[in-house]
């Protein structure tokens, strides 16, 4: 059976000597959130994962959701599970106080979701889901709307989910076909059929309030037309607690892949009755603000996956004792030596480990940005923040999540056969990693988002928060002879980052299908050298740390072999990726369709 | 002898007599502005002396130079009558009422040297009318000189004759008109609003109409008739707004009284209820207070934002942007097409206008002009719309359009009844449709060079994404920019070198080289969206690179053994500015509105602007400080202020055009005038010789920042303006120079690269541009 334990001592670097968490401290409302207090809730965050969540993650996955007459019910544990998690005040974390939150750094809940992710992905999804109803409902709706329902969305004893994708549509939400009628008293009776609802019902709340998109009668084709709307499970009662039943039902559950503790459902609207969040026809706003939130949290399901199997596999690796060193016997003792001892068994652990840690210091200094956008008293430096965050949603999601089903794929690969068995849980962390590279935006879709409108955006505005600090730091450190090391082939990799996003703004300036064809690889690309920034910025704090290090000494060394290890062995990947960009889109289209 | 026109006198100071006095100002003719004396006036010139006071001010400007504006002497009819026996050409623009005009004919008459030229400016009244009465001499020297408000800026001048107007007469004003007014003259004949008034008022009211009739909205009608049917951005109701609500009443009743009965104009409704309304409240377009059909009223934030009337209700509302399904799918090719074809309001709207209007226009051919190339002309020129009535029946097919006017129940006109297109063109030309079924040449004044006509005759001799070269003829390239605003980028510089190795030392197929193009504007400058885009990724050397490139393009082009001249026209700004600045000499339309503008968007010229304004207006020695100083001084001032010129003449002043540079009245006549120029240079030509200037260092450079300094103290300059005149006047004033040793151009070129780069790493300026690119207008930071 696997096993957890949160990188608590990774985090507390990251949070205090790569991105500078005390600074975040000075903007308003984080006044009381100092390192300490902040190191303090990671612990509790980290226990509740490690001792409640995960325990329940195989069971859960083992025994899945079940229906029946339209109502769900999750896996032995997680009702518990939850009531703990809402209990300890954990959805409330870092909502607005304003709607009973504690307020708490977005950045925190960053490391917090990365926890819940390595822990149980599937109970994840409960919470996750209503925090980006939470958002949603937040940032667009109405001041009525929003002290009707938000309370209890923040304390965690209602859930959300996001009814988007109907049979036909999914990427193209232009084609949806739910309907919203007005109703005298100004709310909207809802007919439609959405399905893949994560969430869409079950037994952990007494009410749940669906974010639905649907059309106006008169709204204008596409998704010009589309509007967004708030319709609960449960009607209230005057006293506000759940009352007459909505007509919203679960039609049925889906039989999938991987996170089998969270029912996928499919939701019918049965002229149930709704409110409009925000204006007419502009639903496509609330969608992105939603969406924008949940795919950064997906990216850290990638990173939180990736975290737990590697963990797994470096156990395994120095438990199992399979053949002899190729320099000779390592364990004379035993009748052959660890798996650690192969260097291609290191090179896999030694990828996830760069991987984990490199993502880890880069969704953190994202997650700053989130506050400094919510936060900061000049509009100028919460304009540049957000369109970090806009910048780096896409890599976020799309590169975190391939490298979680890599990561899940190397560790499985790590146990051999014992990995293709449910015993030791590996195929579970493979299988559930794979949904993330899929829902909230397809990864091909977060490449597209990347080059097609992040990139030519504002005259490439966006790309200034990325490159100009990394130009300056890579000025700086080229001449540094202790980082010169680290520094030089992120250098040559960003000259290629420049060249390819140059290459692809002109280029599919002429022909868009260019930006279409390198868009994979760039994105991919991207995610390498913001991975390399930020392991140049850990190389450089702990090469100033190392001479003096006592305790932590091992930790110290251990990033700067790492990032030594992503320079020379990760990073070099993009060459290739410029390579394939630079042979733009000809060899990709030549084929014409016909002849596949 | 051909007339020459030589002094003129305008009788009438109200809007147009003041205007088109102002025009013939422009044209360097004196010309005396008479009007009326107002009973009990103490000062008895004061409606000319008024008028003329107030087109100092007014915007747009109707001079295009304090020179012209000293060319305008006014006066009254009762004083100053004896001045007319100076002047070749009078021109009234009084009251358009034949009790008005009648006597003051016979006054004019007696006054006027015998022989001149009397012309009316009306526009409703035939001719006819206006010479019964009138002595012989008179009717023989009377013609009709329609313009269009404002004069200096509407291209169109209806030319009317009478059966006993000496034809030379009409010769003379068709001439002067052309080349010395820079109109397009179109000769029509003696019908009621002649043809641009006739054609246009019938339009517009029947749109108004069928857009209350199909419940469109003020918006959705003016966004209906923009884009896909090519009327200006104006707008049906905003051009109403413009004329004023009260006179289309007037206008209507005329028409309705003049024109024969039978005529479609008499089967309109008098009146439009929702403009009656308004003017019953006194709210008659943009001259009162309360506004017409828009208004614009003062919003939260200090500005103003745009009002709307409703038409179905009468009262203003925000303004919306229009939302039909018709007008998103109304774009390309087939654009009006697809418009009259759509079953929305907005393409019902447009098939039912377009059959009523179009089919109007195609009725009134031969009785208002004998040709369709006319009345196109006169509906672009003077209505400012982008396709003449025929050639947008041509873009819906003749066929299409007769079975649009047959549903909706309109005799189909004879002209579209022969169902040809009223346009073809081949190598040799353009043709026009005749009422007889022939097609004949559409006619071009003498001595015009059309762009056009070269491009149909053939293939360009290079061309790539931002610029084409055609062969005009003689050995003279014409070098075209083809961007998006004629921006210019690496493409544009690239052709450029390439045009220099083609013609080499000018002994081949090719001797000189003529820089222009067809557009409205010359150049908007470089194509500031690249440049942006590699700031924003760090690639600074690429963009230094960018304006090594341009630097060491104008610097070849101008030291190239061929002579080169620079035809600007419109917005010449920034590198279009720079390349105009490097000609050996310039052929400039007197609409050219020239600045470096860089400053606007937080750098400074870096194409060599700054080194040519310095080696133009500096000079080589320092022989005077302070004289020296003075010119630095200047040159200062209009780069870090962005100035841009008003006219071509006003680019003199500021010292963008040289004295030697010519000025084309008429744009269409730019092209033959800039040939013409520079095969006058090629004989003997040598290429300008390696120049150098002295520049006094920083002792100059704190003189012109002291200025800057007190116009921060005075708030009229923003931090990031302090930052951008910093390395301005660091460049300006030689850098760090010893105030001794001369400068030469590869010192200059450095200096200002140096500077430009160092603006380019700053936030400010990031931000300027990216503003600009946004929303086409300067950030203030």
């Amino acid at each position: 059976m696997p096993t957890y334990k949160a990188p608590l001592d990774d985090m507390k670097f990251v949070l205090n000597d790569v991105i500078d968490y005390s600074r975040l401290t000075a903007l308003p409302g984080y006044a009381d959130f100092d390192s300490e207090t902040a190191i303090s809730v990671l612990e509790g965050a980290a226990q509740f994962c490690e001792e409640v969540l995960q325990p329940i993650n195989q069971s859960g996955d083992a025994e899945g959701c079940r229906i029946d007459n339209g109502a769900v019910t999750t896996p032995s544990g997680f009702k518990p599970a939850y009531h703990q998690y809402v209990e300890s005040g954990w959805p409330a974390l870092s909502a607005d106080t304003e709607f009973g939150g504690q307020g708490f750094p977005q950045t925190l809940r960053f490391a917090v979701e990365e926890m819940i992710c390595a822990s149980n992905l599937s109970f994840g999804m409960f919470p996750g889901l209503s925090h980006g109803a939470y958002h949603a409902l937040l940032v667009h709706g109405a001041d009525a709307l929003k002290a009707t329902w938000l309370p209890k969305l923040v304390t965690g004893e209602w859930a959300g989910t996001m009814c988007l994708t109907e049979a036909q549509c999914g990427t193209d939400l232009g084609l949806l076909t739910t309907k919203a009628v007005p109703r005298d008293d100004g709310s909207y009776a809802l007919t439609g059929n959405k399905i893949f609802i994560s969430a869409g019902d079950h037994d952990l709340t007494s009410n749940i309030v669906h974010l639905v998109l649907a059309r106006l009668p008169d709204a204008p084709p596409g998704i010009k037309g589309i509007s967004l709307f708030i319709v609960p499970k449960f009607l209230l009662n005057a006293d506000g607690s759940p009352g007459a039943d909505n007509a919203v039902r679960c039609v049925s559950i889906e039989h999938k892949m991987g996170i089998k503790a969270s029912p996928t459902c499919v939701i019918a609207f049965d002229n149930s009755i709704g409110w409009l969040v925000g204006e007419h026809n502009k639903g496509m706003r609330g969608m992105f603000t939603m969406m924008n939130a949940a795919r950064l949290a997906v990216g850290m399901q990638g990173l939180g996956l990736s975290e737990v199997a590697y963990q797994n596999a470096v156990s395994y690796a120095k438990d199992r004792l399979q053949g002899r060193s190729l320099t000779g016997v390592k364990n004379p003792a035993g009748p052959a030596d660890p798996l650690i001892v192969h260097p291609d068994v290191r090179r896999s652990l030694m990828t996830m480990r760069a991987f984990n840690e490199g993502a880890r210091a880069l969704s953190l200094w994202v997650g700053t940005h989130i506050d400094l956008h919510e936060k900061h008293p000049d509009p100028a430096v919460r304009k540049d923040a957000d369109d970090f965050v806009a910048l780096m949603t896409p890599i976020v999601k799309a590169y975190f999540t391939d490298m979680g089903f890599e990561s899940t794929n190397l560790a499985l690969q790590i146990y051999g056969g014992h990995g293709y068995i449910r015993e030791y849980g590996m195929e579970q962390f493979v299988r559930d990693a794979r949904i993330a590279q899929i829902y909230e935006g397809a990864n091909g879709i977060q490449a597209l988002d990347l080059v097609g409108r992040k990139l030519p955006a504002e005259g490439g505005r966006l790309l200034r928060f990325f490159f100009h600090p990394l130009s300056e730091r890579l000025e700086r450190t080229t001449r540094d002879p202790s980082l010169k090391e680290f520094a030089e082939p992120l250098a040559a990799a960003f000259a290629r980052l420049q060249q390819a996003t140059q290459y692809i703004a002109l280029r599919s300036l002429a022909n868009p299908d260019e930006a279409g064809a390198a868009s994979t690889d760039y994105l991919r690309m991207f995610g390498l050298v913001a991975l390399g920034d930020m392991w140049l910025r850990m190389a450089e704090v702990a090469m100033a740390k190392l001479p003096t290090a006592n305790g932590d000494r091992a930790f110290f060394d251990a990033k700067v072999k790492t990032a030594r290890f992503f320079m020379t062995k990760m990073l070099p990947e993009i060459h290739g990726l410029f390579a394939r960009i630079m042979a733009g889109s000809g060899p990709v289209m030549a084929l014409e369709a016909a002849g596949f | 002898m051909a007339i020459e026109i030589r002094r003129a006198a305008v009788i009438g100071a109200g809007t147009m007599g003041s205007g088109i006095a102002a025009q013939l100002a422009n044209a360097g003719i004196p010309v005396l502005l008479l009007d009326v004396v107002p009973s009990g006036a103490t000062e008895r010139t004061v409606l000319a002396a008024g008028a003329l006071a107030r087109m100092r001010t007014q915007q747009p400007p109707p001079f295009m130079s304090a020179e012209a504006m000293a060319l305008v002497t006014p006066g009254n009819v009762e004083d100053d009558l004896d001045g007319l026996a100076e002047v070749d050409w009078i021109i009234e623009a009084v009251f358009e009422d034949p009790a008005v005009k009648t006597p003051l004919y016979h006054k004019l008459d007696a006054a006027r040297k015998p022989g001149s030229i009397i012309t009316s400016n009306t526009s409703t009244i035939p001719l006819q009318a206006l010479i019964t009465g009138q002595s012989d001499a008179f009717a023989r020297d009377f013609a009709i000189t329609h313009f269009f408000n404002p004069p200096r800026y509407m291209r169109l001048l209806e030319l009317v004759s009478g059966p006993q107007t000496r034809p030379d007469v009409t010769a003379a004003l068709h001439a002067f008109g052309d080349e010395r007014l820079g109109k397009g003259v179109v000769v029509c004949k003696d019908t009621p609003g002649f043809i641009a008034n006739r054609i246009g008022t019938f339009f517009m009211y029947c749109a108004m109409h069928e857009a209350l009739k199909h419940g469109l909205s003020v918006e959705e009608t003016d966004a209906v008739c923009g884009k896909p049917m090519g009327l200006p951005k104006t707008g049906i109701f905003g051009l109403t707004d413009l004329v004023g609500l009260d006179l289309m009443p007037h206008i209507m009743k005329s028409f309705h009284a003049t024109l024969p009965a039978g005529d479609a104009f008499r089967a309109l409704p008098m009146s439009f209820a929702p403009m009656d309304a308004l003017i019953a409240a006194g709210n008659t377009g943009r001259k009162s207070k309360g506004g017409g059909f828009t208004r614009l009223v003062p919003d939260a934030a200090g500005g103003r934002r745009k009002e709307v009337i409703d038409l179905a209700t009468g009262t203003y509302r925000a303004e919306r942007v229009p939302q039909l399904a018709s007008l998103a799918a109304a774009r390309g090719k087939n654009a009006l097409k697809t418009l009259v074809g759509f079953d929305d309001r907005g393409g019902r709207f447009a098939a039912s206008l377009l059959a009523q209007g179009l089919s109007y226009a195609a009725s009134l051919v031969p009785e208002i002009a004998d040709r369709v190339s006319a009345v196109d002309s006169a509906m672009r020129l003077g209505y400012g719309w982008s396709f003449g009535p025929f050639e947008l029946i041509d873009q819906l097919g003749a066929a299409n359009f007769a079975a649009l006017l047959t549903a909706h129940g309109i005799a189909i006109p004879s002209l579209v009844a022969q169902n040809k297109p009223f346009y073809r063109a081949d190598a040799n030309g353009v043709e026009e449709l005749l009422p007889n079924g022939e097609y004949a040449p559409v006619p071009r004044s003498a001595g015009v060079l059309s762009l056009a006509d070269v491009k149909r005759r053939g293939s360009p001799v290079m061309k790539n994404g931002s610029a084409s070269v055609w062969d005009i003829g003689d050995g003279v390239l014409c070098l075209e920019f083809t961007s998006k605003m004629n921006t210019l980028d690496r493409d544009t510089l690239a052709i450029i070198r390439q045009i220099i190795t083609q013609i080499g030392d000018g002994s081949g197929t090719y001797r000189a080289l003529v820089v222009y193009n067809d557009g409205e504007n010359f150049s908007v400058g470089a194509n500031l969206g690249p440049a942006l885009f590699s700031l924003n990724i760090a690639m600074w050397d690429t963009v230094l690179q960018g304006t090594v490139d341009g630097q060491n393009t104008y610097a070849a082009l101008q030291h190239a053994p061929f002579p080169v001249v620079v035809a600007p026209a419109g917005m010449t700004l920034g590198g279009g500015a720079e390349i105009t600045l490097h000609a050996d000499a310039v052929q400039a339309a007197a609409e050219s509105y020239i600045g470096l503008v860089e400053t606007g968007v937080g750098i400074i010229p870096g194409w060599g602007g700054c080194k040519e304004m310095l080696l133009r207006h500096v000079g080589p020695v320092q022989s005077d400080a302070a004289k020296s100083m003075t010119a630095v001084g200047h040159v200062f001032q209009t780069i870090a202020t962005a100035k841009i010129s008003t006219s071509a003449a006003d680019a003199r002043a500021l010292g963008f055009l040289r004295a030697t540079d010519g000025i084309t009245m008429n744009r269409a006549r730019l092209l033959a005038d800039a040939k013409a120029k520079v095969l006058s240079l090629v004989a003997g030509y040598t290429p300008p010789a390696p120049r150098t200037t002295t520049l006094s260092g920083a002792r100059g450079k704190g003189i012109l920042m002291a200025g800057v300094a007190s116009m921060a103290a005075a708030g009229k300059v923003t931090a990031h303006d302090q930052v951008v005149a910093e390395q301005l006047a660091t460049v300006l004033t030689g850098g760090d120079t010893d105030g001794v040793t001369p400068l030469d151009e590869g010192a200059l070129l450095t200096l200002e690269r140096t500077h430009f780069m160092h603006l380019a790493h700053t936030p400010g300026s990031l931000a300027r541009i990216e503003h600009m690119l946004a929303t086409g207008k300067p950030l203030r930071n």
